[in-house]
């Protein structure tokens, strides 16, 4: 019974890993060979000149670095501006707090996609299509993320507070020396989602971009595909290379991942 | 002023109202950022969009005032109601088996064994990968004669060498396919919540319904699902919301077709805008998908304050 479970979960973590490593065996084949069967596509001819083709012909390394350059700057900036609206939710006392919050709930309600045909009217409006900082700008305000922060920051104690301001420290430092480093498995967990969120994020630079030296990969990869013929080699190449960057990171920081994703729901 | 009773409380009390100020000055700056993403991509566009949606507006910006046009139009557009509908079919269709199938997962995963570490990364690692990749991984995959599911078939002898299966062409196969596609490709964000909600069951618990005589089946059904109901409440519902956002995994596997039978609402708003030049109409549309989700978090909301009261 037990050797019957371990064999059907090993078949399952197969099944799942099963298409990477497809992508990944066609992706070093030589082009042209014919595939009668499934066994074809994992027996030599070897080879990666389709590697260096790619990557000297076409525009995709440059749309690998624009999606993490392009995520990077959403992570950093949502995370920083959330977690200072968060902060100032939860520690500082002022007048109609409870408006503010309710202001920022309210976003909760309204999904990005119902609203990205007038947000194309107003990027066009600020002269924003086809720039970097209108990939990057429309993304950041993040209701969910000062939620879940404000949260965290309610659980650290008054106390702790008090003593910095004791030593005559204000709330900036207590924001930077108090707040974030002891939230800081919350602020990594936030981050990572929001990270994972914008490098996927499709309908909107597929919409305000026409320029493809700032195609980010989901827009880029299919103008790509459109022109394979022979067979899967070049598609798979170009899966790969997009994908490698990120399975990389993944495979390094898997525990803080999995971890992260994890602690987002316990508050969410 | 921050942070509760301070130690300047002996500040003279026309000293407390100005650190009153000075609070409300600092919470202002610590706001400011966010208010102003808020208000100029989210807040502004929400009424603009009223605006347009009142308007023939097209990208070039011709306007004419059309009144409540675009949403009676919108009554008795078929197509759009169809690309609703089959918004809908993926909402159906991937909701129950993306909780039976997380679920299941983190079952394998959380049996104490060395393999563990093997089973978190095969099942979490497709949902690190691009929307696009996974995408035409899944249109490869799918393909007859070439793809990977057919072959695999015909190696096995499951389908017989001189048959195809067409999974692309025929709309009950495509949803097949789009629906294995996606559950493969973003099951691993759930599949970690139950893991970590697994990884937090008390233990004496188990040992306890153990030594009573329970079986495992016992255990699972009367103490292990009931304790992961509230996570499995949230799953449901964030699933439900995205997945009625659902796109590009169709667009790039059957571009909606065959003959617009797949075609989902934000594809439709989407060509409407952009391919057929209607702004106006496509921001009335939007404001249809716009209440359809908030009544779906509405629904999220009730039903959650009211298992919470039980």
């Amino acid at each position: 019974m037990k050797w019957i479970y371990r064999i059907v979960s090993l078949l399952v973590a197969a099944v799942f890993l099963l298409p990477i490593l497809w992508m990944l065996t066609v992706s070093v084949k030589e082009e042209g060979m014919p595939i009668v069967t499934v066994l074809d596509w994992v027996k030599p001819p070897y080879s990666l000149a389709v590697y260096g083709e790619v990557l000297q012909a076409t525009k995709l390394p440059l749309w690998v670095w624009n999606s993490f350059f392009i995520a990077v700057c959403v992570t950093a900036l949502t995370i920083v501006i959330a977690a200072m609206a968060g902060f100032a939710l939860s520690k500082i006392k002022f007048r109609m707090k409870a408006a503010v919050f309710f202001a920022v709930l309210a976003g909760l309600l309204i999904p990005g996609e119902a609203i990205l045909i007038p947000l194309y009217q107003v990027a066009k409006d600020m002269g924003l299509l086809n720039t970097y900082l209108g990939l990057i700008l429309p993304s950041l305000a993040s209701p969910i993320a000062i939620i879940v922060l404000k949260s965290f920051f309610d659980g650290v104690p008054n106390d702790l507070l008090e003593s910095v301001q004791i030593d005559g420290g204000g709330n900036w430092r207590i924001f930077f020396s108090i707040m974030l480093p002891l939230t800081r498995p919350a602020v990594a967990s936030m981050a990572i989602l929001t990270f994972i969120g914008s490098w996927n994020n499709f309908l909107w630079p597929f919409m305000s971009v026409t320029d493809d030296n700032l195609f980010t990969l989901p827009m880029g990869i299919p103008t790509l595909m459109s022109q394979y013929t022979v067979d899967y080699v070049k598609p798979m190449v170009i899966n790969t290379i997009s994908s490698l960057p990120i399975f990389l990171l993944f495979l390094v920081f898997e525990k803080q991942i999995i971890k992260g994703v994890s602690l987002s729901g316990i508050k969410g | 002023m921050a942070i509760g009773p301070g130690a300047k409380a002996e500040l003279a009390p026309a000293g407390a109202k100005r650190k009153r100020r000075w609070a409300g000055a600092q919470a202002f700056v610590f706001l400011a950022p966010f208010f102003a993403v808020y208000v100029l991509f989210t807040i502004w566009p929400m009424l603009k969009g009223v605006q347009i949606s009142f308007f023939k507006w097209t990208l070039i910006r011709k306007m004419e005032y059309v009144g409540l046009g675009n949403f009676s139009k919108l009554m008795q557009d078929a197509e759009f109601w169809a690309s609703v509908w089959h918004s809908t079919i993926f909402v159906l269709l991937t909701t129950p088996l993306m909780l039976a199938l997380s679920l299941g997962l983190a079952l394998i995963a959380n049996r104490h064994s060395r393999l563990r570490k093997l089973y978190r990364i095969s099942f979490f690692m497709p949902s690190v990968m691009s929307v696009a990749v996974a995408s035409f991984l899944g249109l490869f995959i799918f393909q007859p004669y070439t793809g990977l599911l057919n072959s695999l078939l015909h190696l096995v002898r499951l389908l017989p060498a001189e048959q195809e299966i067409f999974w692309l062409s025929e709309v009950s196969l495509s949803w097949i396919a789009i629906t294995a596609l996606t559950l493969w490709w973003t099951v691993g964000f759930n599949f970690v919540l139950y893991l970590s909600a697994l990884q937090e069951m008390p233990e004496e618990l188990y040992e306890a319904a153990r030594l009573d005589g329970a079986t495992n089946g016992q255990i699972f059904r009367r103490i292990t699902l009931p304790l992961l109901a509230p996570i499995t409440r949230m799953i449901m519902m964030l699933q439900i919301i995205a997945s009625f956002k659902v796109f590009l995994q169709i667009y790039i596997m059957t571009g909606g077709g065959p003959l617009d039978k797949t075609r989902p609402v934000i594809q439709y708003i989407w060509q409407t805008g952009f391919r057929q030049n209607d702004l106006g109409y496509a921001s009335a549309m939007s404001y249809v998908l716009f209440f359809i989700l908030l009544a779906l978090s509405a629904l999220q909301y009730g039903f959650n304050r009211r298992k919470e009261a039980d």
